[in-house]
């Protein structure tokens, strides 16, 4: 008994120790910390030890293929846990960003790693990601038909279980429209959409009240624009070198309203 | 002896000798260690050797020693040149400096998880060292800096990517122009700074005017590509505020590299466009006064040439203030870099005003190295270091602006006081990426000088910027690219840290919705560069 909890412990340990290391950048710490799990936890053992391999130099298609084989083994040979769902949406990464496979193999991907538990928080990054593939890499699309299809995975994206993904899947949105040079009521709704699930981060949330302001001063809604100034005026950071400059074109609409 | 086997020796023998004094240096400093047995020995390095910045440190050194008898503070100034190397030695061989000054540029993500300390959680408490002033007592360490440290991808005290703070800085610097109080009393009769741009250059004008009188070679501007580009950027920025505006797609005010970079490659804007020909504009009317094969010369000629009374001006950062204020032998004045103004008939058609100087972040940060031996006692000194007393006395000797709230500002440094009340930055060609400044900088002579002229600027390197400014675009994404992969390591350990406490808010969260932000600009520049390929 008493060996055993020895053994799960300093098991534990490694495996923290591998999760400290990877959120720290330290790949191959992270590496030799999961390489001393035993192999009872070889599930979780694998998953550290493929996001390790993802960039511990020299990085390799050799070892970016051993990661991805790990990761098969570890959703082949295990229920659908946690676990699972996230060797799942890792295995989609790598087929987007460390393999660069074409664009049809990317969606089938990530939408595996949605399909498999679309409320869980992998599902939600996962779909994140298939948003930008849809808004930017599908050429054979209109710009309105990549707007659209991004937008059907709301429910999935848009999840609040992860407040700041679902602010940076809505900003997406709006800023793939403005990136396409449409300004139109439906990126207001996005951004206050946005701004509505609010960030944490101080410096995206006055930038979506200032973002707001201006895209209804675009679109010609004059009090809609004065209110998100005011706010933005009201809420903006001392080192923010917008503060004037806002100051000013909300005073040209006020006088324009006179 | 053979010329090859002298070579050898040499080198045998510097290194020989380099191993010598690294090993007499340890053996001093392990003696030292041993001889005060007990003393906790706080040492720390940074590579400012502008002079005032050593003396400040080393007063409010002695302050914290004779407040804790059993600490002793060491100061060791490194010189730039070889900060970089001397920084990896020490921290690879594990007994670094208790405090050692970050850069961004110096200090990777790598670097900064390995060897320093989060500061985080310290800076949320109280620096209890400011308890004797009622407006800071009780407020966060953090929030008794002027601009509250305020999380930005610039500043070199907080990581964006580890989402820590790993510095605490002493000082703010501006970028203003200096100038000789006697020169310009006698070429004007009396000692006044120019208010707007017109005036900067009547003033240029009649200090030429004013060395041909006296028959002596004087230049109105001391010049290096380091000092005069620092005054171009300002003329450029605030001469092309409103088309900034509108090239701004993502509609926040802010005109990032990237999205001018799209907007060049979408045909927005050229170097023909009327607001960046007239910011080329403004250079060339400065660039008259400018002296011939001024290009060549590097920071450390024009400091001369302004401290040996050659040139009237120099502009330059605060951080040479106190240098100059010592070594002068003439009254010094400074100001302002006048803007462009918005009724300026010539060039102010696109501007707004001055540009604002609220986002000059916090400089010479100290982060705590991991290997510390007192980690308690150095964030201790840390906290004495940028209270308000120390900042007050460190702003005071070095001249430097200060960087703590309540802390005035000495009256030698009124005129570096960042502008608060300005406008946005606009278009700055000279800086879209090492190429285009490249382009700038080996060609500015066409701005410069009496046959100064933007538009021989313009037709020289109209065809060179489209070059230059699509491989940065594929550069950038490359670089986004490789910021995304990385992630996605981290974020499986940061996803299984955060799981018990919940993912919402976490490190997790934040980190996968930055990841996706970097990702739409990656995949924007990669959209761009297929839909808009260079001709």
């Amino acid at each position: 008994m008493l060996t055993t909890t020895g053994f799960t412990a300093a098991q534990e340990t490694n495996l923290d120790a591998g999760w400290g290391y990877l959120a720290r950048y330290l790949y191959r710490d992270a590496g030799e910390a999961f390489a001393k799990v035993p192999a009872s936890d070889w599930r979780l053992r694998d998953l550290g030890r493929a996001a390790s391999l993802l960039n511990e130099p020299p990085v390799t298609k050799g070892s970016i293929g051993s990661a991805e084989s790990m990761l098969r083994e570890v959703i082949a040979q295990g229920p659908r846990d946690d676990t699972t769902l996230y060797a799942q949406y890792l295995l989609a990464r790598i087929v987007h960003m460390h393999q660069d496979r074409p664009v049809a193999e990317v969606e089938a991907a990530y939408r595996a790693a949605i399909d498999l538990e679309p409320t869980s928080p992998a599902a939600q990054v996962a779909a994140s990601h298939l948003a930008l593939v849809l808004l930017y890499q599908r050429p054979d699309l209109s710009v309105a038909e990549r707007l659209a299809v991004a937008a059907e995975l709301e429910l999935v994206a848009g999840n609040r279980q992860l407040p700041e993904v679902a602010v940076a899947y809505y900003r997406s949105l709006a800023e793939a429209s403005l990136f396409y040079e449409i300004e139109s009521e439906q990126v207001v709704t996005w951004l206050q959409q946005a701004h509505q699930v609010r960030s944490g981060d101080q410096l995206i949330q006055i930038s979506l009240s200032l973002q707001i302001a201006e895209v209804s001063r675009a679109l010609g809604r004059r009090d809609r624009a004065l209110t998100y100034y005011r706010e933005f005026l009201a809420t903006a950071v001392p080192t923010d070198q917008r503060y004037y400059t806002a100051k000013l074109r909300m005073q040209g609409l006020e006088e324009a309203a006179r | 002896m053979k010329k090859g086997s002298f070579g050898k020796y040499l080198a045998v023998t510097i290194l020989a000798v380099s191993f010598g004094y690294s090993g007499w240096r340890a053996l001093l400093h392990s003696s030292k260690e041993a001889v005060g047995s007990g003393v906790e020995v706080i040492r720390f390095a940074h590579w400012q050797l502008e002079p005032g910045v050593r003396e400040a440190f080393v007063e409010i050194a002695d302050d914290y020693m004779k407040l804790h008898p059993n600490v002793r503070v060491e100061q060791l100034s490194i010189p730039g040149g070889v900060w970089k190397q001397w920084l990896r030695t020490q921290l690879v061989g594990g007994e670094p400096p208790d405090l050692i000054e970050l850069a961004n540029y110096n200090n990777t993500d790598e670097i900064l998880a390995r060897y320093f300390v989060p500061l985080t959680d310290y800076l949320e408490a109280p620096n209890p060292y400011n308890d004797d002033t009622p407006e800071l007592k009780g407020l966060s360490w953090r929030k008794s800096f002027t601009a509250e440290l305020v999380p930005d991808e610039t500043v070199h005290y907080y990581s964006y990517n580890l989402l820590e703070y790993y510095g605490v800085p002493s000082a703010l610097v501006t970028v203003r122009v200096f100038y000789n109080r006697d020169i310009i009393k006698a070429a004007l009769g009396e000692d006044r700074v120019p208010e707007t741009f017109d005036e900067l250059l009547q003033m240029c004008e009649d200090l030429q005017a004013y060395g041909r009188r006296i028959d002596q070679p004087l230049l109105p501007l001391a010049g290096s590509i380091f000092n005069i580009t620092k005054m171009t950027s300002g003329f450029f920025s605030g001469t092309t505020q409103k088309i900034a505006i509108d090239l701004d797609y993502g509609h926040d005010l802010t005109l990032t590299k990237f999205e001018g970079i799209i907007g060049f490659m979408r045909g927005r804007w050229s170097l023909d466009t009327p607001a960046v020909r007239a910011s080329l504009e403004t250079v060339s009317a400065i660039g008259k006064y400018m002296s011939p094969g001024w290009v060549q010369m590097n920071r450390e000629d024009a400091m001369l040439q302004f401290l040996q009374g050659q040139a009237a001006m120099l502009s330059t950062g605060t951080w040479d203030s106190g240098g100059i204020l010592q070594q002068a032998k003439f009254d010094v004045g400074a100001f302002k870099v006048p803007s462009i103004s918005p009724d300026d008939p010539r060039f102010g058609k696109w501007a707004l005003g001055p540009t604002s100087e609220a986002n000059i972040f916090a400089a010479l940060p100290f982060g705590m190295t991991r290997t510390s031996k007192h980690p308690e006692r150095v964030i201790d000194f840390l906290r004495f270091l940028t209270s308000r007393r120390s900042n007050a006395k460190f702003s005071e000797i070095s001249t430097w602006l200060p960087v703590i709230k309540t802390v005035p500002v000495p009256p030698v440094s009124e005129a570096f006081r960042p502008i608060a009340d300005g406008f946005i930055s606009g278009l700055i060609v000279q800086n879209y990426g090492s190429l285009s400044t490249s382009i700038f900088n080996q060609n500015v002579y066409l701005l410069s000088g009496e046959k100064a002229n933007a538009e021989n600027y313009i037709e020289h390197t109209r065809e060179m910027y489209p070059k230059v400014l699509w491989p940065e675009l594929s550069r950038m994404a490359k670089v986004f690219h490789e910021t995304i992969r990385q992630k996605d390591s981290v974020m499986v350990g940061q996803y299984r840290l955060a799981k018990a406490a919940g993912l919402g808010r976490s490190k997790f969260d934040i980190v996968a919705a930055k990841q996706i932000e970097i990702e739409a600009q990656r995949l924007q520049a990669l959209r761009t560069l297929e839909d808009y390929p260079l001709k």
